[in-house]
């Protein structure tokens, strides 16, 4: 087996968490106010359901989805399907990706804002990117610990800083911007495809699923605290500080004397970060291979990635209309892929264990 | 044909890598090149703004910390314009990363704050953790005079804004946050320290026990304890020149002068500027503001002046708890207005007895009686501040739309002069 059952509760808790740090409590909070606590439950809610069929579909069965697909629809439509997966996971890499150029410009190398500073970020992914499923798991093993210790870190920097009024009055956004807010950053949350990329990769043993699921709501409950914590901060003038995760650190007493000690846990979480964006280039990959059959994964790595080098350079002026284009209509794909397709995955021919 | 060449492509990618590495200056900044933007003190021009900033600038020293202290001033329409010439000046990129004071000058009084202020909150151009406050006079004149404190001035300011001083009720610090979170709120109103600079040496009579600064360090009347505003232009020794850069400089430990031939003042911040819908509404004055930092502040011990028949008490307050509470009774909104504190005598106005000051912890009740009655006139002078210039500082409307949001449409045009208001004072003694 390629993958530990613990090493995608680990994916499912910490990448799941750190890949909402940055912009995503920004846009929240800009949606929905002090309600955002409740889109972001509404989002967690839907995935974390989805996850727990998708986990417990593995039960079912030792097939992986791609052997499914090829069971029930031939092998040429599973081709298809796993074209279609690479593609998203490609267009679920674009945004992050964006948005993290933006982070390490704005925060880590504020005076030097030029595209190449970023761009040696893909030697990483194309190095990372050729590698099989047992390294995502192992990065995963290295990611959780220091990924649990820094942001114990942040939150203990934070905590005294939180108003707890800022949430009142609860519930008085509009449904609308409610439901708005949480489907205008639905495109953030891609975890069910990880444990359908992952089925018949691993042993299943009785509890597994659950084990999953638990997983993926601990990190639920993570970027929970996460947005509690950054608008029990900024209150009404949330929406207009980027990068939340290196803002609600800011206000420690200590910080005024000894200087942004917090930027330790910082640079320790981009490090977990990186993985985190990586590993949906890993499974584009892991798609693309399956699709064309070309099993030469270094070659792959290379084309994956100049394509979202490309795509950086399109976007590289162009981040507000791409989120906006996201925010707007890229929900319908996400809708798709990462929740209406898991969930239909049941009606796939299967060998019973 | 890639894993034969596998090896010659690790090592090209290594020497690359390492080679990328090592041509770079490591992020080092040369430290005597560089100059820090430690406070900035903006003045309104007309339409443009004038700011000043302080510079730290360390300097090469055999032993120990050595760094100069330059006022450097911009211009233009807005802050950022002002900075981007402040950066042509210092060659510097002008990032307020280190700044820690805002000082707004008299002048902005007739502008709104946050077209002022509005830069500071732009993208990462500064965290919002500097300290805000307002100034008598002109910022840039603040930002040149010499401390006796200190001999930088920031610092000296910082010192009169520290936490440890709003403990004691003394003085309201806000920072960027604060300001706006205040402003942006349904209260629409937020408020920051009045800094005054008077002469060392001097103190304003008449006070009743709350004397603040004394002579005026620009010649006028200084602190004392009326509401009004006074002083009028302040400062004024060294200053920027307009556009150019000024002469101040205090070297670290060497105490170099600032603002050149300027004699070293006091600086207070008991007075707070208060402002209403983005816009200048006023000034408590330390009574008021006094009241308001107890109410608003998390005071571990706050030092109050009373009268109790006919003796003049001053008086320690302890442990003390404040807040404001507002709820609607049979259509009335009721703004309450807490306060509990444990006193003990720090001061009486007649002969010691030492036999008499082993019981200054046991209070008697008609000191009690006096401090809360003291209290409860400077809550009153507070209310009646605020309704009168129609200025939410305690946040009653916040009040309302956070707890009592279903009377928010039916008050919200009017609560300050609609609401009873309660006050519910209790000062009991230390033992």
């Amino acid at each position: 087996m390629k993958i530990s059952v613990r090493q995608i509760c680990f994916i499912l808790l910490c990448y799941n968490a750190v890949s909402k740090m940055l912009l995503y409590p920004t846009v929240l909070s800009h949606y929905c106010g002090r309600d955002l606590l409740f889109a972001a439950l509404i989002d967690f809610g839907v995935q974390a359901v989805v996850v727990w069929a998708v986990s417990f579909l593995c039960s079912r069965t030792d097939k992986t989805f791609f052997q499914l697909l090829e069971g029930t629809f031939g092998n040429i439509f599973a081709r298809i399907i796993y074209g279609l997966f690479a593609l998203f996971f490609i267009a679920a890499t674009i945004v992050p990706l964006c948005e993290q150029k933006l982070y390490v410009h704005t925060i880590f190398y504020d005076t030097v804002p030029s595209l190449l500073i970023f761009l040696p970020f893909f030697f990483f992914s194309i190095y990372a990117a050729g590698k099989k499923f047992t390294n995502i798991g192992r990065s995963a093993d290295v990611c959780m610990p220091i990924f649990v210790l820094s942001l114990i870190f942040v939150f203990s920097m934070s905590v005294l800083e939180i108003k707890w009024s800022s949430f009142m009055p609860v519930l008085k956004t509009p449904v609308k911007d409610l439901f708005g807010g949480a489907l205008g950053t639905v495109f953030r949350f891609v975890e069910p495809c990880y444990v359908l990329m992952f089925m018949g990769h691993f042993k299943y043993k009785k509890g597994d699923a659950a084990k999953m699921t638990i997983s993926y709501i601990g990190g639920a409950l993570t970027v929970l605290l996460f947005l509690f914590t950054f608008y029990g901060i900024y209150g009404d003038i949330a929406q207009s500080r980027q990068f939340a995760v290196s803002k609600i650190s800011l206000f420690f007493p200590a910080i005024d004397t000894i200087g942004r000690i917090d930027f330790i846990a910082l640079y320790i979480l981009e490090i977990v970060m990186l993985f985190a964006l990586v590993l949906n280039i890993q499974l584009a990959l892991h798609c693309v291979m399956k699709c064309t059959g070309y099993q030469n994964r270094a070659v792959l790595s290379l084309a994956v990635n100049a394509a979202l080098i490309i795509l950086l350079l399109v976007f590289d002026h162009g981040f507000n209309n791409l989120h906006t284009f996201y925010a707007k209509w890229m929900w319908i794909a996400f809708a798709v892929f990462a929740n209406a397709i898991p969930v239909l995955a049941w009606t796939l021919r299967r060998k019973e264990r | 044909m890639i894993k034969r060449f596998s090896v010659f492509i690790y090592w090209a990618i290594m020497i690359a890598l390492i080679a990328l590495f090592f041509t770079n200056d490591y992020g080092v900044v040369d430290i005597h090149k560089s100059a820090i933007i430690v406070a900035v003190g903006i003045d309104p021009a007309g339409e443009e703004v004038q700011v000043t900033a302080q510079l730290a600038l360390p300097q090469p020293s055999q032993s120990g910390e050595n760094v100069q202290y330059k006022e450097v001033q911009g211009s233009g329409l807005t802050v950022a314009d002002a900075l981007n010439e402040i950066n042509s000046k210092t060659g510097f990129y002008p990032r307020l990363q280190f700044c820690k004071l805002i000082l707004l000058g008299e002048g902005c009084q007739q502008h709104e704050l946050f077209r002022i202020l509005g830069c500071f909150y732009r993208r990462n151009y500064s965290e919002l953790t500097a300290l805000v406050a307002m100034c008598e006079g002109k910022a840039q004149d603040m930002l040149a005079m010499p401390a006796t404190v200190n001999p930088e001035t920031y610092t000296a300011v910082q010192r009169v804004l520290s936490e440890e001083l709003a403990k004691s009720a003394n003085v309201s610090s806000v920072n960027l946050k604060d300001v706006a979170v205040s402003n942006y709120s349904e209260s629409e109103a937020c408020c920051m320290p009045y800094i005054q600079a008077s002469k060392p040496g001097t103190s304003q009579s008449g006070g009743n026990g709350d004397n603040v600064g004394g002579e005026s360090a620009g010649g006028g009347q200084g602190g004392g304890s009326s509401g009004g505003q006074s002083g009028g232009q302040g400062g004024g020794q060294g200053g920027g020149q307009g556009g150019g850069q000024s002469s101040a400089q205090s070297g670290g430990s060497s105490s170099g002068q600032s603002g050149g031939e300027g004699q070293p003042v006091d600086f207070t911040a008991r007075k707070t500027a208060v402002f209403a819908r983005g816009k200048f509404a006023g000034l408590l004055d330390e009574q008021q503001s006094f009241a308001y930092n107890i109410l608003k502040n998390n005071i571990r011990l706050a030092v109050l002046p009373c009268d109790s028949e006919g003796i003049h008490y001053t008086v320690g307050l302890k442990n003390t708890t404040g807040g404001v509470k507002l709820k609607v009774k049979n259509g009335v909104p009721e703004l309450t207005l807490k306060f509990k504190a444990n006193a003990q005598i720090q001061g009486v106005k007649k002969v010691m007895q030492p036999e008499e000051v082993m019981y200054d912890d046991v209070v008697q009740k008609n000191v009690l009686r006096g401090a809360e009655k003291a209290v409860e006139e400077r809550f009153d002078a507070l209310i009646k501040m605020c309704v009168e210039n129609d200025c939410d500082i305690l946040g009653a409307k916040e009040l309302l739309h956070k707890y009592n949001h279903k009377y928010w449409n039916a008050f919200r045009g009017d609560l300050l002069t609609r609401m009873k208001v309660n006050y519910d004072v209790e000062i009991i003694s230390h033992n």
